[in-house]
């Protein structure tokens, strides 16, 4: 028997032991093949997934390396039949090659003519080629690309593609490193990306994403794109690429709802660039307003389906995609994997954390009880009111008054879904509400304000999910939120996990209503934030009211 | 030709003929009367089919260089002959592998005579033809030849004749056979070949090595070697070719013997080729083997598990339908033709079987049960024998039958005598090579062709790489390898298979790791009580070497309804967990605790409510009310476990008056149970064929000889002695009969049959077993089974000791 600190479960997931003394180096060994699925305290949850093994395959990885690992580290014997399936899953990929052909162009190669034959008898895929030049060559519509990769994927053998990139309009661009350096894994994650010329980059919030963008564009040397979630973070990025980098305000042109500048460096947001006039999207021309070098992708999981459509026509150009996570609500990883490109690089969470480059987080949940005419309210409201009844019960005020006094002194965030219990909240707490009305300057004023220490609490919407300019909050208070999504915990988790420069723990408090949906929901919190490796524990309303 | 054979049989010894009943078992089912029987037995098509069927290569070639050479042959010409065809490589310890071969066909009765004449056994020439791919010998080829085109061939052949023309020709016999002389003669033919066309040639040695025969348009075509405008008019012309249809062409045997330069066969080898393949770490092949066994005997678990709750149904044609197949497979998270393996494999042996319901469900049997207390490597190894010997091929599972119906898994249809042999024949191929060696797919069927070629197909090479998928699942082979507990099995049975797997299975473990996430993972297989304990009060999550489990409220409450408080289970946590029982999970806990019970819910046949509660003091008070089980729910309200109507009466009884009311509000609840099929479904196929016991073959060969003499002494002693059957003690005619059975000598014993009449037989006596006599009945000709009880008497023969 093996002493090994990797066990294989049948359904393709592996453990990890974290206590192990070899497991930074099985973690090392696994990594590349496998998603992190789950880190909570003592044992590691990988999934081998077939676009994992895609990945690894992309990044050099062949299948002796992986099932090698696997044998090594396992603590008992692997299924066969699981490695036999790594095998043939990983040699799926590359047996058909997108080629740029000296005298054909764009064609599609094989080095196994069945699996030619295959993919050439499906619906999806004949209407994207074209002429067959011999037995293992077909001409492909250059408009192709990103479709026929898309479809190939959905057929299960993933294109990999060679066919290079078009240079576009050269910039200057340089890394300016006075007063801070270029952080290890920031650099490693550029490399990685620059050497596979189109992918995505997996870092946490807080991890410096903006600055990986940076690192890359100084590569590229190219006119850039970045497209951005919002306004907000448009200016952000500006801040940093100013803060960063050679470029000066002129070069860097911003493209929302307010403005639209076209310059070498274009930051814009996916709502501009969705937004419909007449029934078609106007502001997609974008893409083609300058022959960019480089398309940056900012939280890629929430790319939405207009630009993927657009996307898959601009697969010459090198495209990066940055996120926190590659788990997408909608399940369109598949899309990701083909349109933006495979993923170059990964750290999870905690690993970081350990690093210190991002704060500790300690997750409390507060549970409040309804009140018996609450709960008969409840029980009778119908089950579309049932959650925002429960969420914004006014026990949760008085619960979130006594922790925003418990952490005076200390910068504190409240965050919510209902506008009317944000208001409420503001109003009891003697705190400016930020919401989707609030003017962008108004936002940016009371950001910089709370950054400054002059407001101690802020109340925010919504809108803080999809910002990444929210200062350094040490408290967060969660009182009410859209129905447990892992995608929006990770962002609430990432405004309060910004380096400190104290370097002290943040706190983490969601306030739920006992026996409603609103604990459901919760259920699901804690379970991503524990599997996010995070401390969490409940305590009762009346413990955090008592203690005040 | 028979009685030449029958004679030779029966101056065999009583060892021969043991072997040869042993070797050939099918000749002795039924048991025939005498030797004579035997032979005529042994020379039917059919059983001389079965014989060569189980011949290797090697010893076919033997027979068919004996029936190409023309019997009698001399061993050393025989030696001479197969020499010649072997192959360069594998000539060492020929002269010996063919001295026991001789032998071996000897004993299978299929060759006779001494080594200075060895003759094939009748039948066996019919049944080789033809001879390693030659052609019908000259005299049948050209039979239907017109004289006149005989003449003209036999014209154009005789100046290839030795010495003078016509030395070969004696000018006597018909033109066919005259033909035919010519042609047995190896430097005419040599001779006849130089004189044609390279061309010529050419088509010649195209059909040297078999099929001997090839398609030309007017193959009965009238020319002479001089008008020859052709090839192939060259070699019809001078008789190298006969045609034997209008558009047929065939080489006769003289001709391709001499292209073949004497040599029957080429490239022949006495021992089976080194099989090609991959050397793997023996110890990580009987790893990944062991991990394999683990999880298929975990599949076959679950699958039985979920059966006897939820079974699937049994098709009216018997099989399991492809839907629940299906979620079968999904259920185990493999592919459905593996499932379809776990099914079966399950049914083989007997931890499934249909029961149930009229239409039929497949449940687990009270087998599983047994199986499912056992230890892990037992009930391996017990899944494993039983697909060792499963005459069922799971692998056709999905496929059609002749009528193009669809083969479901579990369906009767899937029997095949044929897969069991030829997964035993794979499994030696296996066992053959050394630990760690994985013999390439390819390499296992052309052993498979070398060693029983007669039985070679497109199903046999299915079967095979049936086998060899499923061996690697069932982890009887890991990375091709045959393993340690794999080859054990094979040699030794399933006892000494689990021995050997044992050590290399984990060892149970008694300790989780909790987590902050409410799972619990086991890092190895639980120990049996904390196994039941965490299915009881947590969920599955995954499975495979360590076993995730998630503790939801659901699972909680679970636990909580067996019986276990809070306390407990928080006891039973902190004792198992090998780190600190993280917060969170004490709260889910306390908190399902907190709320488990407050409503309750129970059973009552019936209630008696009324509104004043003294009197329902009075009826609790009431000592007559004991028997219907009363008890008090609230001051107005009793609730009884007794019927409305019994409890109306009985209160009547009392002297009440009572009214009854609807039943509403009486709940009755019943727990769903686990099923389990009526015991006696066991799925057995016939008995497979084997080899008799030493003791069964003695007594067949005994009974046998018996009969010989019986027939050859018919005249003498046909019936019974004259007078009253002979009456004894039992205790004597046991002790006689045994003494008969040690001797092989002739009693007589007294006989009741089945009508009770009272009749006496001469017979000897071959075993006695089970209290029935086996014994050559002389009175009737036959062998018969005599019941001990119904024997009156014995008593022995005059002058039988004489013998």
């Amino acid at each position: 028997m093996n002493d090994g600190p990797l066990i294989v479960q049948s359904d393709k997931t592996l453990l990890l032991e974290v206590g192990h003394p070899m497991a930074d180096e099985c973690r090392r060994a696994i990594a590349p093949f496998a998603e992190l699925e789950r880190a909570p305290e003592h044992v590691h949850t990988y999934r081998v997934t077939p676009l994992a093994l895609w990945n690894a395959r992309a990044a050099g990885h062949d299948a002796e390396q992986v099932v090698d690992a696997l044998l090594r580290y396992s603590r008992y014997p692997v299924p066969h039949a699981l490695l036999v399936d790594v095998a043939e899953t990983m040699s799926r990929y590359g047996r058909l090659r997108l080629e740029k052909h000296p005298s054909y162009g764009l064609v599609l190669t094989t080095t196994d003519r069945a699996v030619l034959e295959e993919v050439l008898r499906a619906k999806s895929v004949k209407p994207l080629l074209g002429r067959r030049f011999d037995e293992d060559t077909v001409a492909v519509h250059p408009s192709e690309r990103g479709t026929l990769k898309q479809a190939l994927l959905k057929l299960g053998w993933p294109a990999e593609d060679l066919a290079g990139y078009v240079d576009g309009e050269h910039h200057p661009i340089e890394l300016v490193e006075d007063g801070w350096r270029l952080r290890d894994y920031q650099r490693e994650a550029a490399d990685a990306f620059w050497a596979g010329g189109s992918g995505v980059v997996v870092l946490p919030c807080g991890a410096g994403k903006t600055i990986v963008g940076a690192a890359a564009m100084a590569r590229a040397q190219a006119t850039t794109l970045i497209l951005v979630t919002n306004t907000v973070s448009a200016h952000q990025w500006k801040q940093e690429l100013l803060r960063r980098t050679s470029l000066t305000a002129d070069e860097i042109g911003e493209y929302t709802g307010t403005r639209k500048e076209i310059r070498p460096v274009t930051i814009a947001t996916y709502q501009v660039m969705t937004t419909k006039r007449q029934g078609v999207y106007r502001h997609l021309e974008l893409f083609d307003a300058r022959d960019w070098g480089l398309i940056i992708y900012d939280e890629v999981h929430l790319l939405p389906a207009p630009i993927f459509r657009r996307t898959a026509d601009l697969q010459a150009r090198r495209r990066l995609g940055l996120t926190a996570t590659l788990v997408r609500e909608d399940g369109r990883e598949g899309d990701v994997f083909s349109l933006i490109g495979p993923k170059r690089y990964d750290a999870p969470w905690k690993e970081m954390e350990n690093q210190g480059w991002i704060a500790p987080a300690d997750c409390v949940e507060v549970r409040v009880t309804l009140s018996d005419e609450e709960r008969l309210a409840y029980a009778m409201a119908e089950p579309d009111d049932q959650y925002r009844l429960c969420a914004t019960t006014p026990a949760k005020t008085r619960v979130a008054e006594a922790l925003v006094r418990r952490h005076a002194g200390e910068r504190v965030l409240v965050i919510g879904q209902y506008i009317d219990q944000l208001d409420e909240l503001g109003r009891h707490l003697g705190a400016p509400v930020v919401k989707g009305e609030t003017t962008v300057r108004e936002r940016e004023r009371l950001f910089q304000e709370f950054r400054a220490g002059k407001i101690p609490v802020l109340v925010v919407s919504k809108v803080a999910n999809f910002s990444i300019d929210l200062p350094e909050a040490t408290v967060a208070i969660q009182v009410s939120g859209t129905f447990g999504s892992r995608q929006e915990e990770a962002q609430r988790l990432g405004r309060v996990l910004r380096p400190k420069p104290d370097g002290g723990g943040a706190r983490f408090y969601a306030v739920v209503s006992r026996d409603t949906k609103d604990q459901e929901y919760a259920a699901h919190r804690q379970r991503f934030l524990a599997e996010q490796g995070y401390a969490y524990r409940i305590v009762d309303a009346d413990d955090v009211l008592a203690g005040d | 030709m028979t009685g030449e054979f029958a004679a030779w049989l029966r101056g065999r010894t009583d060892e021969e003929l043991r072997a040869l009943v042993t070797a050939r078992p099918e000749l002795v089912t039924p048991v025939p009367a005498h030797l004579e029987a035997l032979a005529a037995r042994a020379a039917t098509p059919s059983a001389v089919a079965r014989a060569l069927d189980r011949l290797d290569r090697f010893a076919l070639a033997v027979l068919e260089t004996l029936l190409v050479a023309g019997e009698p042959v001399d061993h050393a010409r025989l030696a001479e002959t197969v020499g010649r065809a072997l192959d360069p490589d594998a000539e060492a310890g020929f002269p010996a592998a063919l001295r026991r071969t001789v032998d071996r066909l000897r004993t299978l009765a299929l060759v006779y005579g001494p080594d200075d004449a060895l003759r094939l056994a009748p039948g066996v020439d019919k049944a080789l033809e033809p001879p390693a791919g030659l052609g019908p010998p000259a005299a049948e080829a050209f039979r239907h030849h017109p004289p006149e085109r005989l003449a003209a061939i036999l014209d154009d052949l005789r100046p290839c004749a030795a010495g003078a023309a016509g030395t070969g020709d004696t000018g006597r016999g018909t033109a066919a056979e005259r033909l035919a002389a010519l042609l047995a003669d190896p430097a005419t033919v040599e001779r006849a070949v130089a004189a044609v066309s390279p061309r010529a040639r050419a088509a010649l040695e195209a059909l040297t090595w078999g099929p001997p025969t090839g398609q030309v348009p007017n193959a009965r075509r009238e020319v002479r070697a001089a008008t020859a405008r052709s090839p192939m008019d060259e070699l019809l012309a001078r008789g190298l070719l006969a045609a034997t249809g209008a558009d047929t062409v065939t080489l006769p045997r003289e001709v391709a013997l001499v292209l073949r330069g004497g040599r029957v066969h080429r490239g022949l080898r006495h021992r089976p080729a080194e099989p090609a393949g991959r050397r793997r770490d023996p110890a990580l092949a009987d790893r990944t083997a062991a991990g394999q066994a683990f999880a298929f005997t975990r599949l076959v678990e679950e699958l039985c598990e979920h059966w006897g709750v939820d079974p699937p149904g049994v098709l009216r044609s018997g099989g399991l339908a492809v839907r629940d197949l299906r979620r079968a497979a999904a259920l185990l998270d493999v592919p459905e033709p593996d499932a379809a393996l776990v099914a079966e494999v399950a049914y083989a042996a007997g931890l499934i079987a249909s029961g149930g319901s009229v239409e039929g469900e497949w449940l687990p049997t009270p087998a599983y049960d047994a199986w499912l207390r056992r230890p892990l490597e037992d009930r391996w190894a017990a899944l494993a024998a039983a697909w060792l010997a499963t005459e069922r091929a799971p692998g056709l599972a999905g496929d059609r039958d002749e009528r193009d119906r669809l083969l479901n898994a579990l369906h009767p249809g899937l029997r095949r005598p044929a897969a069991a042999e030829v997964r035993a024949a794979v499994l030696r191929v296996l066992a053959a090579a050394e630990p760690g060696f994985a013999p390439d797919r390819d390499a296992v069927v052309a052993r498979l062709d070398w060693e029983r070629p007669r039985r070679r197909g497109p199903y046999r090479d299915r079967f095979a790489d049936f086998t060899l998928h499923e061996a690697e699942r069932l982890g009887v082979t890991g990375l091709g390898a045959l393993a340690g507990h794999g080859r054990a099995l094979v040699a030794d049975g399933p006892e000494r298979a689990a021995a050997a797997l044992a050590p290399l299975l984990p060892e149970p473990v008694d300790h989780v790791l909790l987590q902050g996430d409410l799972t619990a993972v086991a890092p190895g297989p639980l120990t049996a009580e904390l196994g039941r304990w965490l299915a009881l009060a947590a969920e599955v999550e995954s499975k495979g070497g360590a076993t995730v489990y998630r503790f939801t409220e659901a699972s909680i409450r679970r636990a909580l309804d067996a019986g276990h408080t809070a306390d407990e289970l928080v006891a039973m946590l902190e004792r198992h967990s090998a780190t600190p029982v993280p917060q969170p999970l004490r709260y889910l806990v306390a908190d399902v605790a907190r709320r488990h019970g407050r409503i309750r819910v129970g059973t009552a046949s019936a209630y008696v409510r009324c509104d004043d509660p003294a009197v329902l003091d009075e009826v609790m008070a009431d000592r007559r009310a004991a028997p219907l089980r009363l008890r008090r729910l609230a001051p107005t309200v009793i609730i009884s476990r007794t019927a409305r109507a019994a409890l109306v009466d009985s209160l009547r009884a009392m002297g009440y008056a009572p009214v009854a009311e609807s039943a509403e509000g009486a709940v009755l609840v019943a727990r769903a149970d686990a099923r389990r099929a009526d015991p006696g479904a066991e799925p057995r196929g016939a008995p497979p064929e084997v080899a008799p016991e030493p003791h069964v073959a003695d007594a067949v060969v005994r009974a046998m000889r018996a009969g010989d003499r019986a027939r050859a002494a018919a005249a003498r002693h046909g019936e019974a002695p004259e007078g009253e059957p002979p009456r004894s003690p039992v205790a004597t005619t046991l002790a006689v009969l045994q003494e008969a059975i040690r001797r092989g000598s002739r009693v007589w014993i007294g006989y009741l049959d089945s009508q009770g009449r009272a009749t006496s037989r001469i017979v000897e006596p071959a075993r006695l077993e089970g209290g029935q006599l086996t014994a050559y009945d002389r009175t009737r000709a036959a062998v018969h089974r005599f019941a001990v009880h119904r024997i009156t008497g014995v008593s022995t023969m005059a002058g039988e000791n004489d013998e």
